[in-house]
């Protein structure tokens, strides 16, 4: 008897705790609680060794704890519709749809950046490569289907392009990457703005698809023949080969901080909404914009444009764009130029609390 | 006499009441639990249901059978993500069912005791291996050797088949099967295990005396002794394959379509779900995303249903011998 009472002790105690764990739990994930010196964040993948970077330089700085989750750009945006985070990270910027959802959202430009295409094509080495726009979007439509196709050779004369077939390889998931890459495909081929067309995903007509960055990195790395594309930063922890791709003036170039910033130098003027594509930048005479790099892209940061939190976010957004540019060039993110960062300025004068 | 008679009355008065309050706080107790599980699963179906609103009015019932999904033109359908779940869950059941029977067969019947437990414990481990590292293995070791070394050979023995179609990246139906056999492998085969361990051993001897050689037992009473069991084990290892997401997206090669080669990229609907839902743009997208978890929902309910039935009508056909496991 003593025994089933204690039994029953316990289980009533188990059961009282349970409920306050609940309750203290639910009280615990009100957002109200959260404290003054900690932003949260969350979304695009790309931006992230930049805020993996900024945090413990920032938290010095200004005492003030940047804390991210890497989960995608379509997840950060739906993270701060809802208002679960301080921002959202996104490489692509909001559709007209999902603006309208975030309910005054303001996104700014806070990072430059690019993606490349890379191969693995036995007995061409890094860089050897040569691609212009259409080239591409044909090898990605699945048109060409040979690595000995005339179209290519034509490229690359003197280059001995053996006749293994093409493997496409593309991102499975939804990214920023995907929407750089066809954002510029669909600019330089219309079969592929008709097609396919520009998002974070698309529908793609062929090829085979890795789970982030470095899944489309194990494919192509693994699979001779293929040819992929992935964030700048990523070729340089794996070792894959990097095609030189033709722009807009006529010259063959590679994605370095200095063409990547000569391609954001050709924006002139920013929209309200700060959405500047970069991809396929125009020709131009000026010798120090021309080897621009076509797959580059500006990415967001999100925010409500009345927040409790205003102020704390403007000071990071404002940290970022000016002291935060030069510590995070080793994962090649160009700095901004100045006309984006004078339209950044101008937009977050529109962040309130 | 009076005094002993009221203190064992009031002593069962007391134990009477004492048993009914726990009587009545265990059923409260464990009634709650019941229907938390109920609330739970309520809440998941309503919750998909209302997810999936949009695109079900959007789609309707040819959601089922469009091979196509593409945010750029707002064009959804599970076609492609039906046919390579049941494609990549039937083909893994098929390897996975005789290999786990001569698992089964070996540690119960067949091997050395001293070999059968640490083999079965191996075999448990095997199901304890989680799904991502299982998928990480697939990408290093598994997709690379099928594709080199496999894959061709099946191609060139075997290339009249359309299945064994041109090897490409690895990346691709095969391979996720051969994931998918590795992952509910030990499921069959320890339930097998259990199962014949469970034959009453007087009807085995009963028939090795009556001189059966022990494949003769094993086919004339063992598998007919457990084979509502096996069915159900093999039900559940389908259930398995089915709902399997993770390390099939990394290996599957995620490609919209029907491919009739094995080698060529594909998808599941659980896949699908996995890859796509933290990028998912729109909530046409979203909401087709979670039509696919819908379907996966209805799928599994019946799977178990099905493999209830099963169970129950093989149980009734044995009569008193009836297996309840």
């Amino acid at each position: 008897m003593p025994k089933s009472g204690l039994f029953r002790t316990t289980i009533a105690l188990a059961v009282a705790a349970a409920l306050a764990a609940i309750v203290a739990a639910s009280a615990g994930a009100s957002p109200a609680k959260k404290q003054d010196t900690t932003l949260t964040g969350a979304g695009s993948s790309l931006i992230a060794p930049a805020l993996a970077v900024w945090k413990p330089l920032y938290g010095a700085a200004r005492g003030v704890t940047v804390n991210y989750s890497s989960v995608g750009s379509g997840a950060g945006i739906k993270a701060i519709t809802a208002r679960t985070v301080d921002f959202g990270a996104s490489d692509a910027p909001m559709t007209a749809d999902q603006a309208a959802a975030c309910n005054g959202c303001v996104q700014v430009p806070w990072a430059l950046t690019a993606t490349v295409p890379v191969y693995n094509i036995p007995g061409v080495g890094d860089t050897k490569l040569k691609l212009d726009g259409p080239t591409l979007a044909k090898i990605f439509l699945g048109q060409i289907k040979t690595w000995d196709d005339s179209a290519i050779k034509k490229l690359n004369p003197g280059l001995s392009l053996p006749s293994t077939s093409i493997t496409v390889a593309h991102r499975a998931d939804g990214s920023g990457d995907t929407y750089v890459f066809t954002d510029y495909l669909s600019k330089v081929s219309s079969v592929w703005k008709n097609e396919v067309g520009s998002a974070t995903s698309v529908s793609w007509p062929t090829g085979v698809g890795g789970t982030g960055n470095s899944g489309v990195a194990a494919i192509v790395s693994s699979t001779p023949g293929s040819i992929g594309y992935i964030s700048d930063a990523y070729v340089i922890q794996n070792h894959i080969a990097k095609a030189r791709l033709k722009n807009a003036s006529g010259r063959y170039t590679l994605p370095s901080i200095k063409s990547i910033g000569e391609a954001a130098s050709l924006v002139k003027t920013v929209p309200a909404d700060m959405n500047v594509s970069i991809t396929n930048p125009p020709k131009t005479k000026n010798k120090k914009q021309w080897d621009a790099w076509p797959l580059s892209t500006f990415t967001y940061i999100i925010m409500p444009a009345t927040t409790a939190r205003a102020h704390d976010l403007k000071n990071f957004v404002t940290w970022a764009l000016t002291h935060g540019q030069p510590p995070i060039a080793k994962y090649v993110f160009a700095p901004m130029p100045l006309v984006m960062i004078k339209a950044a300025n101008k937009a977050l004068t529109t962040v309130h609390s | 006499m009076s005094t002993l008679d009221l203190s064992s009355e009031t002593t069962r008065r007391l134990h009477g009441r004492r048993v009914h309050l726990g009587d009545l706080l265990l059923q409260g107790i464990a009634g709650l639990a019941a229907l938390a599980a109920l609330v739970v699963i309520g809440l998941i179906v309503w919750k998909v249901i209302d997810g999936a609103r949009e695109s079900l009015s959007r789609f309707g019932l040819g959601f089922v059978t469009t091979v196509a999904w593409d945010p750029v033109h707002n064009l959804f359908g599970a076609g492609s993500f039906l046919y390579g779940t049941a494609l990549t869950s039937l083909i893994a059941l098929l390897l996975a069912g005789p290999l786990a029977m001569g698992i089964a067969l070996f540690l119960t019947e067949l091997a050395p005791r001293w070999i059968q437990a640490p083999v079965t414990a191996l075999v448990e481990t095997l199901a304890a291996i989680p799904s991502v590292v299982v998928g990480l293995w697939g990408i290093l070791v598994l997709a690379p050797t099928l594709r080199d070394h496999v894959e061709p050979f099946l191609h060139r023995t075997f290339g009249f088949i359309p299945l064994f179609g041109n090897p490409q990246t690895g990346h691709d139906i095969f391979t996720a099967v051969i994931v998918l056999t590795i992952m509910i492998l030990p499921i069959v085969s320890s339930i097998s295990r259990e199962l014949f361990l469970g034959v009453p051993s007087e009807l085995k001897e009963a028939a090795l005396g009556l001189g059966t050689t022990r494949w003769e037992m094993v086919r004339g009473v063992m598998f007919p002794y457990a084979r509502g069991g096996i069915a159900a084990a093999l039900i559940l290892g389908l259930g398995r394959a089915v709902g399997e997401a993770i390390a099939v997206t990394q290996v599957i090669g995620g490609f919209v379509g029907t491919p009739v080669n094995l080698f060529s990229a594909g998808d599941t609907l659980a896949s699908k779900i996995a890859s796509e839902y933290q990028g998912a743009a729109t909530n046409l997208e979203t909401s087709a995303l979670i039509h696919l978890a819908l379907i996966l929902l209805v799928f599994s309910l019946l799977v178990n249903v099905f493999a209830q039935v099963i169970v129950r009508s093989v149980a009734r056909r044995q009569g008193l011998t009836g297996v309840r496991r």
